[in-house]
């Protein structure tokens, strides 16, 4: 995928979406690079006797794949300024997260071009299990 | 599991309250660790060649990831890995179960291998919700700057769900 340019955005675009399906192994390299050893992440007995009905992904895990959502998007010359996220709904391992943004604004701020997007994790039956916000600088091509 | 709550004075006492500088590590092997976790085959998180051939000091850290706070035993908590810090604020929750409630991270520059970083984090906010049962929403804020720059990289909000 090539640069994308400020002249290629306009409100009510989707941008490329990201498919995700995190094994438990991925749960525990996530959980070593993070350092977050929840249980409830890759211990059955221990999530189950906690309410939960089996192994959960990690909240802050679906956060960095909205980041790698938008990094994958502006990459190389695009820079992200802001992003966020609430944990809504809880999603498994071996189960589709589909990462989805669309373009709510195009601004610019500061001699910058900025675009502003919803972004969200979806499960597989469609629910917005992390629905959240994005700022993007993004390159023009007439430079800046 | 506490069946009623509610925010005491004591409790709301403690939004503000900033507790001691945490210093946090940015290594190549985290950067990795962290890129490997997400499923990113993105060069720019593994190779530090390829990294520096397009303009950064070292590989660089996957959206998400702020360095790994130093672990001290007794001094980090040792299932988070988060700093105990001394003179931070103190919040005696009854609540088992925890859940992740939301992230937000602003940043002002890119984050690298090699980078150190001291974060300051205070209590930002303490709110209530029922939904069957009482449930505590917890938000922290934290600052990050790079010791060898001065400068601020990620200012972050971390909420997190007592129940």
């Amino acid at each position: 995928m090539g640069q994308v340019y400020i002249e290629d955005v306009q409100v009510g675009q989707e941008i490329p979406s990201l498919k995700k399906n995190c094994s438990t192994q991925q749960l525990v390299i996530w959980a070593a690079g993070s350092g977050d050893f929840y249980q409830i992440h890759y211990d059955k007995d221990f999530a189950q006797a906690t309410g939960l009905k089996g192994l959960i992904v990690h909240g802050a895990l679906k956060n960095a794949f909205l980041g790698q959502l938008l990094h994958d998007w502006i990459s190389p010359a695009g820079e992200l300024r802001r992003f966020g996220c609430s944990y809504r709904g809880m999603d498994e391992p071996n189960q589709d997260i589909l990462c989805r943004g669309v373009v709510t604004r195009v601004f610019q701020e500061g001699g910058k071009h900025l675009v502003e997007l919803d972004v969200w994790t979806e499960n597989p039956q469609g629910k917005r299990t992390s629905p959240g916000t994005a700022v993007v600088a993004l390159p023009s091509r007439n430079g800046g | 599991m506490a069946d009623t709550f509610e925010i005491t004075d004591e409790m709301r006492a403690q939004i503000g309250i900033e507790g001691a500088p945490w210093t946090y590590e940015v290594t190549t092997t985290s950067v990795r660790m962290y890129a490997r976790g997400i499923g990113s085959d993105d060069p720019i998180h593994y190779d530090v060649e390829f990294a520096q051939s397009q303009g950064f000091r070292s590989i660089v850290a996957p959206l998400g990831y702020i360095g790994t706070p130093i672990y001290l035993p007794g001094k980090n908590d040792p299932t988070f890995g988060f700093p105990r810090r001394e003179g931070g604020p103190r919040l005696n929750i009854p609540f088992k179960g925890l859940l992740d409630g939301g992230t937000e991270t602003e940043y002002f520059d890119y984050i690298c291998a090699g980078d150190v970083l001291e974060e300051r984090s205070h209590l930002a906010d303490l709110r209530m919700r029922e939904a069957g049962r009482p449930m505590l929403f917890v938000t922290n804020e934290s600052v990050y700057r790079n010791v060898s720059t001065g400068q601020v990289v990620v200012r972050q909000r971390l909420t997190s769900i007592h129940m």
